[in-house]
């Protein structure tokens, strides 16, 4: 258990839902589509699961919801990416960065072409 | 949708109020994508989407405390915390990998579970549909079926049949119904399209729909005039006629088919799920009379719809006013009462207490499945006491444990679940297919949101009962680090758990093999009772003669002779007769009658008997034992005369103690000038009785047999009682050669005399005889059934239990082998602990037993539901299969090398 890893790891689902916000407000249906594209149908989290994702995004302040266009289902909710929802992004790219460049110097990842 | 709706409400509710309507609004909007991918895409979204809220709901719940424990932490580390936060998500993630890692486990676990949860589900969804679930009517729960009931003779209910008199009487003056509408059901013959077809129909008041309150899909139902005598003859499809002999065409409306050789207008068609009164019905034609010509005869039935907020004991009241204010004027409605009853309980009463009991058989199944699992999961839990400890070594909380366990178990029975709700459906199909078609309401039968909300509570409830048997055994801090050093993770709390469960096992499958026990031995009895006739090889069939042709009872009589005489030239047919009814038929035509120099004594309920008009022989051909005199021959038939034969039930009721021989009866009517004089009837004969309605009749019903030629006809009004109609027979014949190759003889033989009679009900004798105790077996073999996977079940818990004692002595066992002991003191010391247990099982189930089995006394026949037999035969057998089951283990036990003992160690 992570309880005490001061910068763990983002989750998979986590990191692609934050990467789906990336150009601007989304809403689940949209979101999912997106992660499931993302992740070359890897990841297709279930309404459940991403809504429980977007909804713990939130508590933590890493997302927050936003009014939509207005001329959709009012019963859609739409997301936004915060500051810190950018930074820890950020970071978890920075992190994955920093595996591939540890992979590359160890042979383990073919250089850039 | 709703479901989906529906299942949100177990996630906690704050999520539901923030992110309720947007979760919906993508489920829906993914169901509707996947609705244009197919069937199999539709399912797989379906089912995934179900998961992941049902999952979303867990991990809410039992993640609350863990989103605690993460928002303190939160204040003592800086910075993003994505990575804590799926707790709950990455403890089930890991539960659901450990189960993978260890697939038998899971599997059997799994599978036990979802036969149990199969079983219950289906054995639900029957209970619902056809037992709890309000009839296909708006407003079902106000209507009545007219029931009545004679309490001078000793009948409280039962006689569903009223005359035209009463239904004027109550359609005009019964100020709590709303409407009244009566119905009697026949054959008739629809000829001039294809082969000529006998049609189950139904003749009913227009007020029929408007009781029910249901409209035709196409077309009209009856209106007033036509149910006037001298009407219009229009007739009502159903929706499978209409499909099957007019290729659904919608322009059947206003065309005309012949029905008994009468031209009838086709006015409607009914909604496929319409069948009233029941779905052998497929025409339904307007009842027709007049208030002043209104019949005394008891010929229909009636239905009812009470006003809003009459109860019905008012409207019973009222009825039973209204008939006796009716018999003053008409005489035989004199001593009727209503017994009107809810028209469901009267469809359904029946079966009611079959099916209930049927689920709470599944439902100790379950229990027994329950326990199985609990083992495994005992047994599993406590290989890992040592994990375990090291987690609680190292500051998780109980409460984490206990999730850490509990997880598991919420993921199997997610299995199990899904596994039971699968298997129900087949199940479901199955019995669609080959249920007993005198289940009513077997065509509404389907899994239904009802039935799938009842498997998610039962797979909840059986996560909470298997679940939490193996936590109540987890250890506190520290026992297991320093305890059980040698790797013996047992200890004696859990032996007790285990042996708990064991005991449960042995008291429930006691329970169960002794209900099926029962059940197997009044079927038996049922079976061998005797039925007065003989069934088999024995062929019969009904011809119906349209009136339009046969309009006189001479007409009629004329054709069946040469019926019987063409069907006799067949070659390897012995013998032929026809009736007006067979044996367990039903009631046909009853009436009382009057018995020569017996003065009329109004205090005596008057002598009855039911009517059969037969043709020369009959009571012989289908093997009635003559007990006196003898049976009617060619000479009374063709002759015409005034004889009759009647049953020992007849003779021992009306001649006690005396011959009935040459004694007189006559049929008993009102005195009318207008109709013909009816003869007196002299007795030539007395043959043994015959089941009326059912096998295993408490009192065997007084039987009456004329010849057909003296009997009811086309020409001889039915107020004459003179006896039943002859139009319509039903043909016995005896063959040397299998009944079923006679098929094609026989409809040849009928096509000679006149190719547009049509043939129906093609049936051996014993098919009538199997199908009247259909349901019974029916029931006797879904009990059997769940008491064999109960007996299975339990051998394999108590085999598992001893299994695993053994195997966790196998130290100590190799030091007493070591030290001298013999293998068979061995084996008898394994055998011994498992009996006490066994035997304590054993007890408690007994006395469950003798408590519950009157439950069942309904379904039983013949036989006390503490049959000491069946006791004693059930126990020996439970104690056979649990004794093989301890004994396999107990054997290994005994052949252990104490050399391998104690290096096990």
């Amino acid at each position: 258990m992570n309880d005490t890893d001061p910068t763990p790891a983002l989750p998979d689902l986590v990191f692609h839902v934050l990467l789906a916000l990336g150009p601007g407000p989304s809403h689940g249906y949209a979101i999912g589509k997106d992660v499931e594209e993302q992740s070359g149908g890897r990841l297709d989290p279930t309404t459940g699961a991403l809504y429980q994702v977007l909804r713990r995004l939130t508590e933590e302040g890493l997302v927050t919801p936003v009014d939509g266009p207005g001329d959709v289902d009012s019963r859609r909710k739409y997301f936004v990416l915060t500051k810190a929802g950018r930074r820890a992004a950020a970071q978890e790219a920075e992190r994955l960065a920093a595996l591939v460049r540890a992979a590359r110097q160890r042979k383990l990842y073919p250089q850039k072409a | 949708m709703w479901l989906y709706r529906w299942l949100l409400r177990l996630s906690p509710g704050s999520l539901r109020r923030d992110y309720g309507a947007a979760m919906e609004e993508m489920f829906a909007r993914r169901i509707s994508e996947a609705r244009d991918a197919g069937m199999w895409r539709r399912s797989v979204v379906w089912s995934r989407e179900l998961a992941g809220l049902l999952a979303l709901a867990l991990s809410e719940r039992y993640g609350a405390a863990a989103r605690l424990r993460r928002r303190y932490h939160q204040q003592l580390i800086s910075g993003p915390k994505a990575g804590a936060m799926d707790i709950a998500a990455q403890e089930i993630r890991h539960a659901a990998r450990r189960l993978v890692r260890t697939p038998v486990f899971t599997l059997a676990a799994a599978l036990t579970l979802g036969l149990a949860i199969a079983a219950n589900v289906a054995i639900f969804a029957v209970v619902y549909r056809v037992v709890i679930n309000p009839l296909p009517y708006p407003q079902a729960s106000r209507l009545i079926l007219l029931d009545y009931g004679v309490p001078a003779r000793n009948m409280a209910s039962g006689m569903t049949s009223m005359a035209w008199q009463l239904y004027f009487q109550l359609a005009d003056r019964a100020r709590t119904l709303e409407e009244v509408a009566v119905y009697n059901t026949g054959a008739g013959t629809l000829t001039g399209r294809g082969t000529p077809e006998r049609l189950q129909i139904a003749r009913a008041t227009p007020s029929l729909l408007s009781v029910l309150r249901v409209s035709p899909a196409l077309g009209r139902w009856f209106i007033e005039t036509e149910g006037v005598t001298g009407g219009a003859p229009v007739a009502v499809l159903s929706h499978g006629l209409w499909s099957r002999k007019f290729g659904g065409d919608r322009a059947v409306v206003g065309r005309t088919l012949t029905l008994d050789g009468v031209p009838t207008e086709i006015v409607g068609v009914m909604p496929a799920e319409f069948s009233f009164p029941d779905s052998r019905v497929e025409l339904w034609t307007a009842a027709q009379s007049t208030r002043a010509n209104a019949s005394f005869l008891f010929t229909l039935t009636g239905v009812a719809r009470l006003r809003d907020g009459v109860t019905i004991d008012s409207a019973r009241t009222e009825i039973t006013a209204l008939i006796a204010d009716l018999s003053q004027r008409v005489r035989n409605q004199t001593g009727i009462v209503s017994a009107a009853a809810p028209l469901q309980d009267a469809l359904v009463g029946r079966v009611a207490t079959a099916l209930w009991i049927l689920l709470g058989s599944v439902g100790l199944v379950l229990l027994v499945a329950c326990a199985n699992v609990a083992n495994l999961f005992l047994v599993r839990s406590e290989t890992r006491q040592r994990e375990v400890a090291v987690r609680r070594a190292l500051g998780a909380s109980q409460r984490g444990v206990a999730r850490f366990f509990f997880t598991e178990s919420a993921l199997v029975a997610l299995l199990g679940g899904a596994i039971g709700l699968g298997l129900a459906w087949v199940a479901v199909q199955l019995l669609l297919q080959f249920g007993p078609p005198t289940l009513p309401r077997l065509n509404e039968i389907r899994i239904d949101g009802v039935a799938m909300t009842f498997t998610i509570a039962l797979t909840l409830g059986a996560t909470v009962i298997f679940g939490t048997i193996p936590l109540l055994r987890l250890a506190p801090v520290g026992v297991s680090l320093h305890d059980n050093t040698r790797g013996q993770a047992s200890s004696r709390g859990s032996h007790r758990a285990r042996q708990v469960l064991m005991g449960a096992q042995v008291a429930l499958a006691l329970v169960l093999l002794l209900a099926s026990g029962l059940m197997v031995r009044s079927f038996q009895k049922l079976r061998a009772i005797d039925l007065g006739f003989e069934p088999s090889a024995a062929l019969t069939f009904s011809v119906g003669l349209p009136e339009a042709k046969y309009a006189t009872r001479q007409a009629a009589v004329a054709v069946h002779r040469d019926i019987l005489d063409r069907l006799s030239a067949i070659a390897g047919v012995n013998d032929v007769s026809t009736t007006t009814c067979l044996p367990l038929a039903g009631p046909c035509f009853g009436n009382t009658l009057v018995v020569d120099g017996e003065p009329f004594d109004p205090r005596k309920p008057n002598p009855w008997a039911w009517w059969r008009a037969v043709s020369a022989d009959y009571t012989a051909v289908v093997g009635m034992r003559l007990l006196r005199g003898r049976h009617l021959d060619r000479s009374d038939v063709d002759r015409g005369e005034a004889v009759v034969v009647v049953n020992k039930a007849f003779a021992d009721g009306y001649f006690p103690g005396e011959s009935p021989i040459d004694r007189r009866v006559r049929s008993s009517r009102p005195p009318n000038v207008n109709l013909p004089a009816v003869p007196w009837l002299r007795i030539v004969g007395v043959v043994s009785n015959t089941p009326t309605f059912a096998l295993g009749e408490p009192t065997p019903s007084p039987q009456l047999f004329m010849p057909m030629s003296i009997a009811g006809g086309p020409d001889i009004p039915r107020e004459a009682l003179t006896g039943p109609d002859v139009t319509g027979m039903i043909y016995v014949l005896r063959s040397s050669i299998p009944p079923s190759d006679l098929a094609n003889a026989v409809r040849n033989a009928i096509d000679q005399v006149d190719p547009n009679l049509a043939i129906a009900q093609v049936r051996t004798l014993q098919d009538i005889v199997d199908r009247s105790s259909d349901q019974a077996s029916f029931t006797m073999m879904l009990i059997a059934i769940a008491a064999t996977v109960a007996l299975l079940l339990g051998a394999i818990g108590i085999y598992g239990v001893v299994s695993y004692i053994v195997a966790q002595r196998t130290g100590e066992i190799g030091v007493r082998l070591a030290m001298g002991a013999e293998p068979r003191t061995v084996a008898r010391m394994v055998l011994g602990q498992s009996a006490v247990v066994i035997v304590a099982g054993i007890t408690v189930g007994l006395v469950a037993a003798f408590a519950g089995t009157q439950l069942i006394q309904s379904l039983l026949f013949g036989i006390s539901p503490r049959d000491p037999a069946v006791f004693v035969a059930t126990t020996v057998l439970l104690l056979g299969v649990a004794f093989v089951a301890c004994w396999l283990p107990a054997r290994r036990a005994a052949r252990l090398s104490p050399l391998d003992a104690l290096r096990a160690e």
